[in-house]
């Protein structure tokens, strides 16, 4: 394993593996290493050391940080200031079996992990303004910048989230943060099938109550905090000062009269974590769809072991270990979505494609960009498909 | 189109000093007419220009002699409204206002607002990742669009996004505000928002711009995201008054002109936390418009600004840098500096909430050396910003306006890279040739060839 300590590291690092022709798994803390198809790299580039705070500027709503910094780290600084990461950065590593509280952001903004908040934030591909990288070419390079409003030259931050690190290591992140609201209250609907539970909650997400998470959870998966639920239960949490809050309680009593409060905040978390599925034998999919078309993909499947976020278009989807996916990603396709394996045995990840297969000519395009920023291949090979 | 009177009806953009007539003109109707154009020019290698309304203020629509320029204004149909999924699927050629339109029935509207909106269209706004004044709480284009189905350079069509994402790499996020050097967007799926149930508009007078800038930063500081916060200064003030009367006070040295929204009880409280701030931050008054009428009339002069300032001079150059918040006060010194230096009167309008300015450069082009010295002014503007932290533009592209200034903000190794993946999409350079790079540079050396020193190969390429 080869540790890099500075950006300068990371450099020379990249400079000898091209120079002997061999490939670097990029690594900080491993949370999500079982997330992807597994590789056979040549060595490891651990990047966790690239850690800390550069830069924070509340009254500018931006943060710079090292990519290693964990984001417990950040989360707690955020906290000091009122403020928070908008996209709600999730921690996969329980649901991975790794480690829990130790992702960091680089990892979380690679892997475009996001959670309940960001259906009204955006995700963290909307949150990332600016980036420092080193290529495949072992350069570094800056693209994007420190300020909210900017559109010079081509959003590269937006690119390297989500591109599992195939695309170079990163070595500083800048991001928008948002000011904490002072309140937050968590409100339980009991009892609602899944077509009348994901269309209530696209009502409230259709208002302008800009609910900050809007989740559903069947019976079949028991979360013993929120007690009964019935067939299955609707949450939302709502934000805000004191007097805004309650309208925003009661136009939402005007939507669901049978909303109640509920002490849950973490159930959110445990939904975007996945960690509601522990202990269970199958595997995990993640499946994006329009809302409106979310109902029909559970139906279709007929899985008990589910849950959703974003009013739906955010699914968690449990099916048979080791399957192929082809009858949900059938599905998904006819939707207007797509689904990914998220966790599964590595023989499961190395013979089903985790990231939706493209259509032919995306899929030369995904590799033309590849190349653009690692012609020869360096950077975590074959993490998201097989040439890329 | 060929003939000389038609190409004049395209010959340039709202960066109004560059004109140039286009090879031949083509207005596509369909997805399939646009691949078939382009794989004919592929074929030829003839360059391509996309253009929407030619609203950009940078030329990025700006034809180029020995090129097809491609207007979009007839692929102007919307595709469908899906208000359960809160989106709208449409042509690239249908403006940006008449998304709202066609959605407000509901209380839905599309949040991208640029100056030019009852003009400009969704595939320019794509182009360019279009902003206007919502954009510290509702985001640019980019955060406001699902999807679009591109057009390579070959003719070949991709869909990047969709209604929930395609689950690959983010090239989504590439094609907004990709300057149609990456290829032409012929659909695009854009988010709507449920129109906020109040909005509320207040204007707080300054007697010095120092303080203002302070009350800005408080505001933002104190955890309240305005929906629009804008500043004009004392000349401003002046010409707006003089041209439309809004009302504003001619003895402040700057107004902030601050909007909350959100359901009644949250724009209450973020109007009462704004007056606070303001008055603390120094406000000599703090007015708040008590109707729709009053609300209209204070938005009309800050509206009215590029007009107003237009009587004072024949000629006008709208310039676009974003800066830190912080570094406010000791900008606005600077620039009131250079105005006597290069001899030449300016204003200050900007979207203060995100730092985002917007001084305008009077001058008459047919007064000697007049037009170099705005650009010398404006250029000197943008290098500031860089210097401060803050980049060359915000929000009205790069464009030929800005090109020679990138590695005022970029180093060849940071263009390089981009170049490298402007060639991913069009490895023949076909695409708007001459924009937001200043070299011009051929894929195959970028791509394979080391890049020694973190120069690209023929800087002294001729431009087009």
């Amino acid at each position: 394993m080869i540790s890099a300590q500075t950006e300068a590291d990371v450099i020379d690092a990249v400079r000898d593996a091209r120079a002997k022709s061999r490939t670097l798994e990029i690594m900080s803390r491993g949370t999500k290493r079982a997330y992807g198809r597994p590789m056979s790299c040549d060595d490891v580039l651990n990047v966790s050391a690239l850690s800390g705070i550069v830069k924070y500027e509340p009254a500018e709503l931006i943060l710079t940080v090292l990519p290693g910094t964990p984001v417990a780290e950040i989360t707690t600084l955020l906290d000091s200031k009122h403020q928070r990461l908008g996209f709600e950065p999730v921690d996969w590593g329980a649901m991975l079996g790794t480690a829990t509280g130790k992702s960091t952001i680089g990892g979380v903004l690679s892997a475009d992990v996001n959670g309940a908040a960001a259906i009204r934030y955006g995700r963290a591909r909307d949150s990332l303004l600016g980036i420092r990288a080193v290529n495949g070419l072992a350069e570094s390079y800056k693209a994007g910048g420190k300020v909210v409003k900017n559109v010079t030259g081509f959003d590269l931050p937006k690119l390297m989230c989500g591109a599992m690190g195939t695309l170079g290591v990163l070595t500083e992140v800048t991001l928008r943060v948002y000011p904490k609201p002072p309140q937050s209250v968590s409100l339980i609907v009991r009892d609602v099938s899944v077509e009348d539970g994901f269309a209530l909650l696209r009502r409230v997400w259709q208002s302008p109550l800009e609910a900050t998470a809007l989740a559903y959870i069947p019976a079949s998966v028991p979360i013993t905090q929120l007690g009964y639920v019935g067939e299955g239960a609707a949450l939302i949490r709502l934000e805000g000062a004191h007097e805004p809050l309650k309208e925003k309680i009661a136009a939402l009593l005007a939507i669901a009269r049978s909303a109640q409060p509920i002490e849950a905040a973490n159930v959110f978390d445990s939904i975007s974590r996945g960690t509601i599925f522990a202990g269970r034998n199958c595997d995990l999919w993640r499946v994006s769809v329009p809302s409106s078309e979310a109902a029909g993909i559970v139906r279709q499947m007929g899985s008990s072991v589910f849950a959703a976020d974003w009013a739906g278009g955010s699914l968690w989807i449990g099916l048979d270990a080791g399957g192929n996916g082809a009858e949900l990603r059938a599905h998904c396709e006819r939707a207007d979505g797509q689904a990914t394996l998220v966790k599964a045995d590595e023989e499961t990840r190395q013979r089903v494609a985790p990231f939706p297969p493209e259509p032919a000519a995306r899929r030369a395009l995904t590799r033309s960009v590849k190349a653009a920023f690692d012609p020869q291949n360096v950077f975590n090979p074959g993490r998201m498909w097989k040439a890329v | 189109m060929a003939d000389t009177a038609g190409l004049a009806a395209f010959d340039g953009d709202a960066l109004t000093a560059y004109r140039q007539k286009a090879l031949a003109c083509v207005l596509p109707k369909t997805k399939e007419q646009v691949s078939a154009v382009l794989k004919f020019a592929g074929e030829e290698g003839i360059a391509i220009v996309p253009r929407g309304a030619g609203t950009s203020l940078s030329g990025g629509a700006l034809p180029l002699a020995d090129a097809i320029l491609m207007g979009m204004g007839r692929m102007n149909r919307i595709l469908e409204i899906d208000y359960e999924n809160r989106c709208v699927v449409t042509e690239p050629g249908v403006t940006n206002l008449s998304i709202t339109r066609a959605v407000e029935v509901r209380g839905f509207y599309y949040a991208p607002d640029p100056s030019s909106q009852i003009a400009c269209t969704v595939g320019g706004n794509v182009a360019e990742n279009s902003g206007g004044i919502h954009c510290l709480k509702y985001g640019l284009t980019t955060h406001n669009l699902l999807g679009v189905e591109m057009v390579l350079p070959g003719g070949d069509r991709v869909r990047l996004g969709g209604k929930a994402g395609d689950g690959g790499l983010d090239l989504l996020g590439i094609a907004a505000g990709s300057e149609g050097l990456l290829g032409i967007v012929v659909e695009a799926t854009l988010r709507i928002l449920p129109k906020p149930p109040v909005t509320r508009t207040l204007m707080a007078a300054f007697r010095s711009v120092p303080d203002a800038g302070q009350c800005v930063a408080d505001i933002i500081g104190a955890g309240v995201i305005p929906a629009a916060m804008e500043f004009m200064d004392k000349n401003c003030i002046g010409a707006v008054e003089d041209y439309c009367s809004p009302g504003y006070p001619r003895d402040a040295e700057g107004i902030l002109i601050i909007e909350v929204d959100g359901v009644a009880a949250e724009a209450a409280h973020a109007a009462e936390r704004v007056t606070e701030i303001a008055k603390a931050a120094g406000a000599s008054a703090v007015t708040e418009a008590f109707d729709e009428n009053e609300r209209i009339r204070l938005w009309a002069g800050r509206k009215a600004a590029f007009p107003a300032m237009g009587r004072l001079a024949p000629d006008m150059l709208c310039m676009d840098g974003t800066i830190p918040r912080h570094a406010l006060p000791r900008v606005l010194i600077r620039m009131a500096e250079m105005s006597k230096k290069y001899g030449l009167g300016f204003c200050n309008v900007f979207h203060a909430g995100d730092g985002n300015l917007h001084p305008l450069i009077i001058f008459d082009v047919m007064k000697e050396g007049e037009l170099a010295r705005a650009e010398a002014f404006g250029a000197a503007i943008l290098q500031l910003c860089v210097e401060v932290g803050g980049v060359l533009t915000g929000e009205h592209g790069v464009g030929v306006e800005k090109r020679d200034l990138m590695p005022v903000m970029f180093t060849d190794a940071d263009l390089a890279q981009q170049q490298r993946l402007k060639c991913a999409f069009d490895s023949a350079g076909l695409f708007n040739p001459g924009k937001v790079f200043p070299t011009l540079s051929a894929c195959v050396e970028l791509g394979h060839m080391h890049v020694k020193g973190g120069r690209v190969p023929f800087p002294n390429l001729p431009r087009f």
